[in-house]
C-alpha cells in the first residue's frame, strides 16, 4: 500500500516538474523567436547574464521564501529585510566599516530578524501572515529611523565589486546564487532538517508524534528566510551601489511568485527548492523579454498576471484529473 | 528520463551561453556587421529609449505623449519603458540593461531618485549610449562619480512654490490662518515646493500646521481633516500636489467650509484644472512636462548626431487661476490621449 502511494507520488513531482520545464522553454524559444524576428538580440551571453543579474535578488529572497511555504507558512517581512540590510549596511560601510565584515554582520541581522518572526510564529502561535504583516512594517520603519528616511549614496567601488567581479567571464552574483541554491537542494533532500521542513508542512501534527521538534524547525525556517532576504538585500546595495530605504518594496509578492510558479504548494509539504530558482528566471526571462520586445508596459503586467496563474494552474492538472 | 533530458538541456543552454566563448559572439557581429550597415544605411531609423517615473500618473503620461508626438515628427522610434507600481531605482537600472541590449541609440530618463542611478549611469558610459535627464535632476555627486555630463531639462519646483506663495501675499489679508500640505518626506521635490511656498508667503501668513501626506489623496483627506479640527480658523491650504489638493477639498466640503478656505494645488492635472475652471480651487501651479518629453527627444537626436546641446533648460512654471485656466486647457488637450 504504502509502497504504491510513494511511487505515484513520485509520478506527480515527475510530471509537476515536466510541465514546468516544458513551459520555461516554450516560453524561451517564444521570446527568443519574437526577438530575432524583432531583429532584437535576446539570447546572447551578455543579456543572459543580465537576466540571471537582474532575477538573483528575487531568486534569492526566494529561497528562504520556499522553505517558509514549504512549512506550510508565509513571510511578508523579507521586503523590508532587504531595505532595513541595505540602509544599515550604507551607514556602516560609510562609517568605514570594512565592507566582509558588513556583510557577515548584515547576514546575522537577516537572521536575528527571521528568528524575530519565527517565534512569534511557533511558539507564540500567531499566524504567519500575521506577524510578518507586522514586522514588514516594524522593519520598513526602523530603516526610516535609522537614517531619517534618506537614501544613501557615493560608495566606494568595492562594494560593487563583491557581485560585479568576474571569475571564469560571468559576475560572481551569478556563481553565488548558484552556490546558494546548490547548498539548500542538498540541505533540503540529505538532511534531517530538510525531511522534517517537509514532514512539518505535509502533516505538522504527525511530524509531532513522530517525535519532530516542530516549533523549532519553524524557528529555524523562519531564521533562514530572514537570513536568505538579508544575502538578497547585500545583493540589491552591492547591484546599485546605493541604499534606498524604499527599497525591496513590493519583492515578497515577487519572491512568492517564484516559489509557486516553481511549484511548491503555497499549503506546504510539496514542492521542490530547485524549481524555484527556475521560477526566478522564468520571471526575469518574462520581464526582460517583454522591455526588448518594446511591449507596452500596461501589457507587460498583464502577461505576468497570466503567467503566475497558468503555471500554477498547469501544474494542478494532476489534481484536478484525480477529482 | 525526459524530464531528466529536458534540465539537462536548460542547464547546458545557460551553461554555453553564460561561459560560452565571448570571442565566437563578437565574430558572429563581426561577420553580420557589413551586411547590417548596408540595411542601416538606407532605413537608418533611430530609437530613444524613454523612461519616466511611471506610467500610472497623468504627469508622466503627458511628458510621454510629449515625447511621442515629437519622435514621429522626427522619424524616429520611441521606446517608452517604466516600472510598474514601484517606481525604484533597482527597476530602473533593470530597464536601462535591457534597452543597453535592445540597442537604443539613446537614454531619456526621470530618475526614480536624484542619486540612485549610479550603476546604470555607468553600464550607459560603457555601451556609449548618451543620456539625457529629465524632470528630476541627478544629483551633480553621482555624475561626478560616473564621470558623466548629462544635460537636464525640467522645472524648478522651488520656483514654481514661490510663485503660489507670491500670488498668495499680493491676494489675502496678513496673517490669515494657511497650513500646508508637504510629499514625501526626504524627497528633494516634496522640500523644494513646501519651502517655495514658504519662503514666499511663510512671514505673510500665519502657517498654523504642516503635514506630509506622501503625495496621496487619501491622506490629504485624513490630514486636512485632523488639521480642520484643531484649527477651525484656517483660510488657506497649499498642498504640494493636486492629489492632495484634492483630498483637501473633500475634507473643507464635509466640514462646510469651501466658502471660507481657499486651495491651492501643484501639479495642474486635468482634474484640478476643471476644479480651478469651477471655482473650487483658487489655483495650481502648472509644469510643462510635454515641453520635457519633446525637449528631451528633440536634443537626444541632436547628441547621437554629434551636435552640442544646452546642458540645462528651465521649462518653466505658471500659476493657473481662473484668469488663465481656459488657455492652459486648451495647450493642455494638445498632449492628452
Amino acid at each position: 500500500m504504502k509502497n504504491v502511494s510513494v511511487k505515484e507520488r513520485l509520478k506527480d513531482k515527475d510530471i509537476q516538474a515536466l510541465a514546468l520545464y516544458i513551459g520555461t522553454i516554450a516560453i524561451l524559444i517564444i521570446l527568443s523567436v519574437v526577438c530575432k524576428l524583432l531583429g532584437k538580440n535576446f539570447l546572447t551571453v551578455g543579456n543572459i547574464q543580465n537576466i540571471i543579474n537582474q532575477s538573483a535578488v528575487i531568486a534569492v529572497i526566494a529561497i528562504g521564501q520556499s522553505i517558509v511555504i514549504l512549512t506550510g507558512g508565509i513571510d511578508l517581512s523579507v521586503s523590508s529585510v532587504v531595505g532595513f540590510v541595505g540602509i544599515l549596511g550604507g551607514l556602516l560601510i560609510k562609517g568605514g566599516m570594512p565592507i566582509p565584515l558588513v556583510c557577515i554582520l548584515l547576514m546575522i541581522v537577516g537572521l536575528a530578524l527571521g528568528i524575530f518572526n519565527g517565534v512569534f510564529v511557533s511558539y507564540g502561535k500567531v499566524p504567519a501572515f500575521i506577524v510578518t504583516l507586522g514586522s514588514m512594517q516594524i522593519i520598513r520603519g526602523l530603516t526610516m529611523v535609522l537614517n531619517s528616511g534618506k537614501p544613501i549614496s557615493g560608495f566606494p567601488q568595492g562594494l560593487r565589486t563583491i557581485t560585479n567581479a568576474k571569475l571564469l567571464g560571468m559576475p560572481v552574483s551569478i556563481i553565488y546564487l548558484f552556490l546558494l541554491y546548490a547548498i539548500m537542494i542538498t540541505v533540503m533532500k540529505k538532511t534531517r532538517l530538510g525531511r522534517w521542513i517537509y514532514a512539518i508542512g505535509g502533516n505538522a501534527n504527525a511530524a509531532k508524534l513522530a517525535g519532530v521538534r516542530t516549533k523549532k524547525i519553524e524557528l529555524y525556517a523562519y531564521a533562514i528566510g530572514g537570513l536568505f532576504a538579508a544575502i538578497g538585500g547585500i545583493f540589491l546595495l552591492s547591484r546599485l551601489a546605493y541604499a534606498d530605504p524604499n527599497a525591496g518594496m513590493g519583492y515578497e509578492l515577487d519572491a512568492i511568485a517564484a516559489v509557486v510558479i516553481g511549484g511548491i504548494a503555497l499549503s506546504g509539504g510539496k514542492g521542490n527548492i530547485g524549481n524555484t530558482l527556475i521560477g526566478a528566471l522564468i520571471l526575469g526571462m518574462l520581464k526582460c523579454g517583454l522591455q526588448i520586445m518594446n511591449v507596452p508596459v500596461y501589457y507587460q503586467t498583464i502577461i505576468i498576471g497570466v503567467t503566475i496563474i497558468a503555471a500554477v494552474f498547469l501544474d494542478k492538472a494532476k489534481e484536478r484529473k484525480a477529482e | 528520463m525526459v524530464k531528466k533530458i529536458l534540465s539537462l538541456l536548460i542547464v547546458c543552454v545557460l551553461v554555453f551561453s553564460l561561459v560560452g566563448c565571448g570571442t565566437s559572439e563578437k565574430k558572429v557581429e563581426d561577420a553580420s556587421g557589413t551586411d547590417v550597415k548596408d540595411v542601416t544605411d538606407t532605413t537608418k531609423e533611430l530609437t530613444i529609449g524613454f523612461i519616466p517615473m511611471t506610467m500610472n500618473n497623468e504627469y508622466f503620461i503627458t511628458m510621454v505623449n510629449g515625447a511621442k508626438q515629437k519622435a514621429k515628427e522626427l522619424g524616429i522610434k520611441l521606446d517608452v519603458q517604466a516600472a510598474d507600481q514601484h517606481a525604484s531605482a533597482a527597476a530602473q537600472l533593470t530597464i536601462i540593461e535591457n534597452m543597453i541590449t535592445s540597442g537604443v541609440d539613446g537614454i531619456c530618463i526621470v530618475p526614480s531618485s536624484s542619486e540612485g542611478l549610479a550603476t546604470a549611469l555607468e553600464k550607459c558610459k560603457e555601451a556609449g549610449v548618451p543620456v539625457i535627464n529629465l524632470d528630476t535632476i541627478i544629483n551633480q555627486a553621482v555624475l561626478d562619480e560616473v564621470g558623466l555630463e548629462v544635460p537636464f531639462y525640467g522645472t524648478n519646483n522651488y520656483e514654481g512654490a514661490k510663485a503660489a506663495g507670491e500670488y498668495v501675499v499680493a491676494n489675502f489679508e496678513a496673517g490669515i490662518e494657511t497650513i500646508i500640505l508637504t510629499g514625501i518626506e526626504g524627497q528633494q521635490n516634496a522640500a523644494d515646493r513646501r519651502n517655495g511656498f514658504f519662503d514666499a508667503a511663510g512671514k505673510h501668513v500665519h502657517v498654523v500646521a504642516e503635514q506630509s501626506a506622501n503625495w496621496e489623496v487619501d491622506q490629504g483627506y485624513t490630514a486636512t481633516q485632523n488639521m480642520l479640527s484643531a484649527n477651525p480658523n484656517i483660510q488657506l491650504i497649499f498642498a504640494s500636489n493636486d492629489g492632495m489638493a484634492i483630498g483637501a477639498l473633500r475634507a473643507v466640503e464635509e466640514a462646510n467650509q469651501k466658502d471660507t478656505i481657499k486651495i491651492i494645488g501643484f501639479d495642474a492635472v486635468s482634474e484640478a484644472l476643471n476644479l480651478v475652471e469651477a471655482g473650487d480651487f483658487l489655483g495650481t501651479v502648472a509644469q510643462y512636462p510635454a515641453e520635457m518629453g519633446i525637449l528631451g527627444v528633440e536634443n537626444m537626436v541632436k547628441v547621437i548626431n554629434g551636435e552640442t546641446v544646452k546642458q540645462s533648460i528651465d521649462t518653466g512654471t505658471k500659476l493657473i487661476t481662473i484668469d488663465n485656466v481656459a488657455e492652459h486647457k486648451e495647450y493642455s488637450s494638445k498632449f492628452a490621449d
